[in-house]
């Protein structure tokens, strides 16, 4: 049963490398951005859910509803990174639908610009990896993607050609969007011609670093109508793990090529939805590397396997192709927030508010959050 | 519970490899096993993850590893590894330890030399117990021989 909720209100800060401001006010910022959005008073949030493991030990719950003056009823915390932020839908639609919040916020913010350890600090969480990778110096996630990469081009003939029409093509786009981090174009020469860091994965190949956050805003899609934009439903959430901790599963996965739990995570978004892959108008997929956009693209079932790598270089991904892949230019080109920018997309770009990036009659978006060994869809949307 | 009582994960001791090191000390290369239904498991755990077994021996197998997959780093992420620059992580599979891929730096190799599927194995004579690091090289073939 599709979910009785709807995004009404979405919020975001100016995507930069390191802010002038710290982490926490800019949380506030997207929040508080996302309410006036909604036209809703930031004391009638009840409700809060993120990522259960980097907003609770950055930006807790309890920071930010100080912020809004308002009580929590309703307090939840899923996964982590972007599974956690499209999943966040899920535990709204479960407070909401059963009465327990009336309004709820989602949130989610990084300074990986600013932070010494970057996106790499994560580790921490793993003591295998402390114990046993990191002597070897496999530390990062460049090296772990490189690994993948390398095998993934022998086993379905990826081209480097290929790899890169994926990075190329969201240059395109954040260029025409405009307001990304990225500000010049990228051909596939200059993809082809830049340094490697891990090989076969070159600089373009990995996602930006950012300061910044978002937020949005969901309520009952009764309530939302009285909300001061279009209100975009929330059609069907999916969630699911595999059995293989975070410590073993850059290596010990036994489908190391496939992206841990997608295709279950999509067919239970799919179902709750009750529509088709073929119903869906344009995808913003965890793009944290190129060639994970291509696993993702696959996995979820809009490709088979091994042919995602064609798809983008025939231009299918494009605005105005088949299928729009990460229509803002995703982590690659326009920020690296983890998500919480391609929810926020999803959501401009189904109210008609996607300027010169309009993908034309957006009926249905899809939105793939990947947090190994997680993995969230989140689908919007309705037939109108 | 305060802030001040919790725990990174960080902090938590792992003794759970020391099996592979001692072994590697000793030039022998061993991986956790269920004595219950025969299968190796990486990294070390409590229980079995096929049977929930909880009867696990560390098995000794023909050191003898082929190459899953291989990267190249070309820039350090970690300032420690500034002077490594450019080195070889790779990623091996045993036919001794089916469903075990070992993390590992290839050394003794051109980077150009790698073949998936390559056999390598462990360079014993460079483990040195302070580093925790068992590196692998392509593995010398016997003089005369024709394989
Ligand atoms: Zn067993």
């Amino acid at each position: 049963m599709t979910p009785d909720i709807a995004i009404v209100g979405i919020g975001e800060t100016a995507p930069v490398r390191c802010a002038e401001r710290d982490l926490r006010s800019l949380v506030i910022d997207a929040v508080y951005e996302a309410l006036d959005d909604a036209g809703i008073p930031p004391g009638e949030v009840d409700g809060v859910v993120t990522d259960s493991i980097v907003m609770p030990t950055t930006v807790p719950h309890d920071y930010v509803m100080a912020q809004l003056g308002a009580t929590s009823r309703f307090d939840g915390a899923i996964s982590y990174g972007g599974a956690g932020i499209a999943c966040g839908p899920l535990q709204a639609a479960l407070a909401i639908d059963a009465g327990l919040a009336d309004v709820v916020v989602c949130y989610f913010g990084v300074d990986w610009g600013t932070r010494p350890s970057g996106p790499y600090g994560f580790h921490d969480l793993y003591p295998a990896k402390q114990a046993f990778e990191k002597p070897y110096g496999f530390n990062a996630q460049p090296i772990y993607f490189g690994l993948w990469t390398r095998r993934y081009m022998k086993e379905f003939g990826l081209t480097p050609e290929q790899l890169g029409s994926v990075a190329v093509q969201q240059r395109q786009h954040a260029l025409m969007r405009g307001g990304g981090q990225m500000t010049k174009p990228l051909s596939i020469d200059d993809y082809l011609s830049a340094p490697c860091v891990a090989d076969p994965l070159r600089i373009p190949d990995c996602c930006l670093i950012t300061d910044g956050a978002g937020a949005f805003v969901m309520t009952s899609r009764e309530r939302a109508r009285d909300c001061r934009k279009p209100p975009v439903p929330v059609a069907g959430v999916g969630f699911q793990s595999i059995p293989v901790s975070g410590d073993s599963v850059f290596t010990q996965d036994p489908n190391l090529l496939t992206t841990p739990a997608a295709q279950a995570a999509a067919d239970q978004a799919f179902n709750m939805a009750g529509i088709k892959r073929s119903d869906v108008d344009f995808l913003e997929l965890y793009d944290c590397f190129t060639i994970s956009v291509l696993m993702q693209l696959e996995d979820m079932g809009f490709c088979e396997k091994g042919e995602a790598g064609a798809f983008f270089e025939s231009g299918r991904a494009a605005i105005g192709g088949d299928l729009p892949v990460n229509t803002h230019g995703g982590f690659l080109s326009y920020s690296y927030r983890l998500g919480i920018e391609h929810v926020v997309e999803a959501v401009r770009q189904l109210r008609g508010e996607a300027g010169t990036n309009q993908v034309a009659n957006a009926r249905f978006g899809a939105v793939g959050g990947f947090s190994l060994p997680d993995y969230g869809v989140l689908i919007l949307g309705d037939d109108d | 519970m305060t802030i001040d009582e919790m725990t990174s994960a960080a902090d938590i001791a792992i003794d759970g490899f020391q099996p592979f090191w001692d072994a590697a000390a000793s030039g022998e290369l061993r991986f956790p096993a269920c004595c219950t239904c025969e299968r190796f498991h990486w990294y070390p755990m409590v229980r079995c993850p096929y049977c929930n077994g909880s009867d696990i021996e560390w098995k000794s197998i023909k050191p003898i590893g082929s190459v899953y997959s291989w990267t190249v780093v070309q820039r350090p992420f970690d300032t420690a590894f500034k002077n490594w620059t450019p080195y070889i992580v790779g990623l091996i599979e045993f036919i001794g330890a089916p469903g075990v891929r070992l993390i590992t730096n290839l050394v003794d190799v051109e980077p150009q030399a790698i073949q998936f599927s390559m056999t390598v194995s462990p360079a014993f004579d460079l483990y040195d117990t302070a580093e925790s690091r068992l590196m692998f090289r392509p593995k010398e073939m016997p003089t005369g021989s024709n394989q």
